[in-house]
């Protein structure tokens, strides 16, 4: 430490071990990086080619190209675009179909990563236990708002025409016919279960009734009328090569 | 895991799997072991994606799970290796290996595994059986017995292996506990098993499965629909549920091994010599285990009977090749006793480390010249050397020599090594060895080249993102075509069609395609370098 500043000339290496005769100057200090591609002496020789290199090849882009069609490709959603559009809501699930090709034996995962199906079963295979259970609860749901909503309309449609008739029916009759007006009820109400049950299960299973019908698969997948195309809103019109541009684009 | 091979993997994820597994891919390797709920956090996906993506990953063992750290209450824990997301480089080279061996039935029943991951027997006789049967003419289709003889003998030759069945794993939902495994206690987490550690990993199930495979006709949509639910209502039981197959990669890199001592040898000396390691090596293939130095001793007499039939030598000339062999430098052959006409042995860790060298002496011959790789030799061989000796040795002008081992230097292919004279480190008072060690070099070459494969991808990569509108398009117009041919149209409308393309775009594709060609095989010759540089590697930290 004494002797940093006092004589420069001196190294922190012997000159003479590390070779380095008088007269000599060391190579100058670097000053910035090194560049990125340098230069090179010599040339890289040139690939083995080959028919086993060629068939590899092959056999490389292949493979590469059928994972890209697997079920284990995952996607990600579309990014979502500056504002939204109404097509977004039938475009963004035409992806997630490849998925559910695959049936996982969820006995060799965790538990934990059992996904619960969100979309209505189409047919019963690629959902688990749990998920047949949650779409049972569903409609079991749906079915009891409904079955409330009747339920409602009818006790008060009843009352209307209890109010109606005499007023000096005695409390038994009226205990009797609101008996039988509730038996009445019950059966009307169980009539209108029936009912309801069918319509729930009409909207649930739609896609397997009506699929030999010849509707379009896109439509029916997406519940709608229309086909995919309607959908489509003109933006990705234009967007191929606008080179010769010889004629003008209406 | 270095930054090279995460990099490296990340990239072979995005590739093969998409870039959400590539994102929940490299927070595992990163970070190490972490429950399901500190991967959402630092991945910002959706939970959804998270959980199918961790699905991929285990379904393809790149990723393992156990049971929480701190016990059996605790959530599980996921972990990942870099070494077999690195493995996906070398599937080619894989499938190809099955086709020289056992044919077109071997080579679709391994490349269907490497693209599932898991699959039971019948699953995979029934796939590989659709495939041949579409490739084969009108009116003809391959019988599953077929396809199943040839998976048996792939199970037979070791390459292909049951998956461990899993041991709790901090569920209750596993079926098949291992009769051989220790379960996890609370305190010490166990070790993942290893697929061997089972007894049955090599026992083919006795499965019912009899039929022909089937070509897949082009129905209409109604009739598909309705055929494919119909199969998917009534799955069939064919008596091997749950009993999941994969490739045995191990198995193949000591073929690989194999072949590499075999065509060294072949270089070196000659075909027969070459036959006669070969027959040594296949008797000693049951015999040996994985890891082992060296083959079990192989007496002469036992050699001369093994050679195949159309390589009658006479035995005086059979003991000239194998004392050629053991007297060589590379040391590939030893002679282990004198017994039986002499008892010989394969020395494959010295053939492995003989290998790695002389990838380490020509890469510097090919980046620093000839001279240069004279000095590298000389320093492998006689390991310490002043300056004044390298000089003396290598018969180079003293300041060329300098040169040269200052550039080695910088690269550190060549190592520095003082000794003091006096104890305190005067430099003038010190000698200065140049030397070179071998292990660490190849340790640093092969980071290298993890960079350089990484580098080739995002260089492919960039290249297709480019042109991805003119790819696409040619892609438009090639299914436009194939869809005209099919139905059966004129000459006139397919050249129309062709003419889409003009011909300043054609030569734009066709540069392209021979740039990406150029790009995938420089990868798969990297590849290459890669194994030799990863089993000398290997060897030499578990000897």
């Amino acid at each position: 430490m004494a002797a940093r500043g006092r004589s420069r000339r001196t190294l922190s290496f012997s000159v003479d071990s590390v070779g380095i005769n008088r007269g000599e100057s060391l190579p100058p200090t670097l000053q910035q990086p090194t560049p990125v591609f340098p230069v090179m002496e010599q040339k890289p020789l040139p690939l083995t080619g080959g028919e086993e290199a060629e068939y590899l090849l092959a056999l490389k882009q292949d493979f590469r190209g059928a994972m890209r069609s697997l079920p284990c490709f995952i996607q990600p959603a579309a990014a979502l675009r500056d504002v939204e559009r109404y097509s977004d809501k039938y475009h963004s699930s035409e992806h997630t179909d490849g998925l559910m090709d695959w049936t996982p034996d969820w006995q060799r995962f965790p538990r934990e990563l059992r996904i619960h199906v969100k979309k209505p079963a189409r047919d019963g295979v690629s959902v688990t236990r749990s998920d047949a259970q949650l779409a049972q609860k569903k409609k079991k749901k749906k079915v009891r708002e409904k079955e409330e909503v009747l339920l409602k309309l009818e006790t008060l449609q009843k009352k209307e025409e209890q109010q109606s008739e005499e007023d000096d029916d005695n409390a038994e009759q009226k205990k009797k016919q609101e008996d039988d007006d509730a038996d009445g009820e019950e059966e009307y109400d169980e009539e209108e279960f029936e009912e309801v049950i069918l319509y729930v299960t009409c909207d649930g299973s739609n896609q397997s009734m009506w699929t030999g019908s010849g509707l379009t698969k896109g439509s029916v997948l997406q519940e709608t009328d229309y086909i995919m195309s309607y959908f489509d809103n003109g933006e990705d019109f234009g967007g191929d090569s606008d080179d010769n541009m010889d004629e003008a684009i209406y | 895991m270095t930054a090279q091979e995460v990099r490296l993997c990340g990239l072979l994820l995005r590739e093969h799997f998409g870039e959400v597994v590539e994102k929940v891919g490299t927070q595992l390797l990163r970070s190490g072991a972490q429950n399901l709920r500190t991967i959402i956090h630092e991945t910002g996906l959706s939970v959804d994606l998270v959980k199918k993506s961790l699905m991929v990953l285990v379904q393809h063992g790149a990723c393992l799970f156990s049971s929480g750290r701190k016990g059996p209450g605790s959530p599980t824990e996921y972990r990942s290796g870099c070494d077999r997301i690195l493995r996906i480089l070398r599937y080619p080279r894989y499938i190809y290996t099955a086709k020289t061996l056992y044919g077109d039935t071997g080579e679709l029943i391994i490349e269907e595994l490497l693209q599932r991951g898991h699959m039971t027997m019948s699953g995979t006789v029934k796939t590989v059986a659709d495939r041949l049967t579409q490739n084969m003419e009108e009116g003809r289709s391959m019988d599953y017995s077929e396809v199943s003889s040839a998976f048996s003998k792939l199970v037979e030759t070791h390459f292909l292996q049951r998956c461990p069945p899993l041991a709790g794993a901090g569920t209750a939902d596993s079926t098949n506990p291992a009769p051989g495994a220790t379960p996890a206690t609370p305190s010490t987490p166990a070790a993942p098993p290893t697929p061997e550690s089972f007894p049955d990993c090599y026992k083919v199930p006795h499965m019912t499965l009899v039929g022909r495979g089937k070509r897949q006709l082009t129905a209409e949509d109604g009739e598909d629909q309705r055929n494919a639910k119909r199969q998917k209502m009534d799955p069939e039981a064919h008596g091997d549920e749950g009993i999941y197959w994969q490739v045995n990669f191990e198995r193949f890199h000591l073929h690989f091994r194999d072949q590499a001592i075999i065509s060294a040898v072949a270089n070196k000396l000659d075909q027969t010599s070459s036959e006669i390691v070969r027959t040594m090596l296949r008797m000693s293939e049951v015999t040996t285990s994985p890891a082992a130095t060296c083959t079990k001793p192989l007496s002469a007499n036992e050699i001369f009977r093994s050679l195949p039939a159309s390589y009658n030598i006479p035995r005086p000339i059979l003991d000239q090749y194998l004392t050629l062999l053991v007297d060589d430098p590379m040391e590939f052959v030893g002679k282990a006793g004198e017994s039986g006409g002499g008892m010989y042995v394969v020395n494959l860790h010295r053939a492995l480390a003989n290998l790695a060298r002389a990838t380490l002496e020509s890469v510097v011959q090919e980046r620093f010249g000839s001279r240069s790789a004279r000095i590298f030799r000389l320093l492998l061989r006689k390991r310490h050397l002043e300056q004044k000796q390298v000089e003396d040795f290598a018969m180079i002008p003293a300041k060329e020599a300098k040169d040269m081992l200052y550039t080695l230097l910088s690269q550190n292919l060549v190592q520095l090594q003082e000794i003091p004279k006096t104890p305190d480190y005067a430099p003038s008072r010190t000698f200065y060895l140049y030397t070179v060690n071998q292990l660490p070099t190849a340790r640093m070459l092969l980071q290298n080249c993890y960079k350089t494969v990484a580098n080739l991808i995002e260089r492919r990569l960039f290249e297709s993102k480019e042109s991805k509108r003119l790819l696409e398009k040619s892609q438009r117009i090639e299914a436009i075509l194939a869809s005209l041919q099919a139905s059966g149209a004129e000459p006139e409308q397919l050249t129309e069609v062709e003419e889409m393309i003009t011909a300043p775009e054609k030569q734009q594709l066709d540069g392209l395609r021979l740039h990406i060609n150029k790009l995938d095989s420089a990868e798969n010759q990297v590849d290459e370098t890669i194994f030799r540089l990863e089993s000398d590697v290997n060897s030499t930290a578990t000897s």
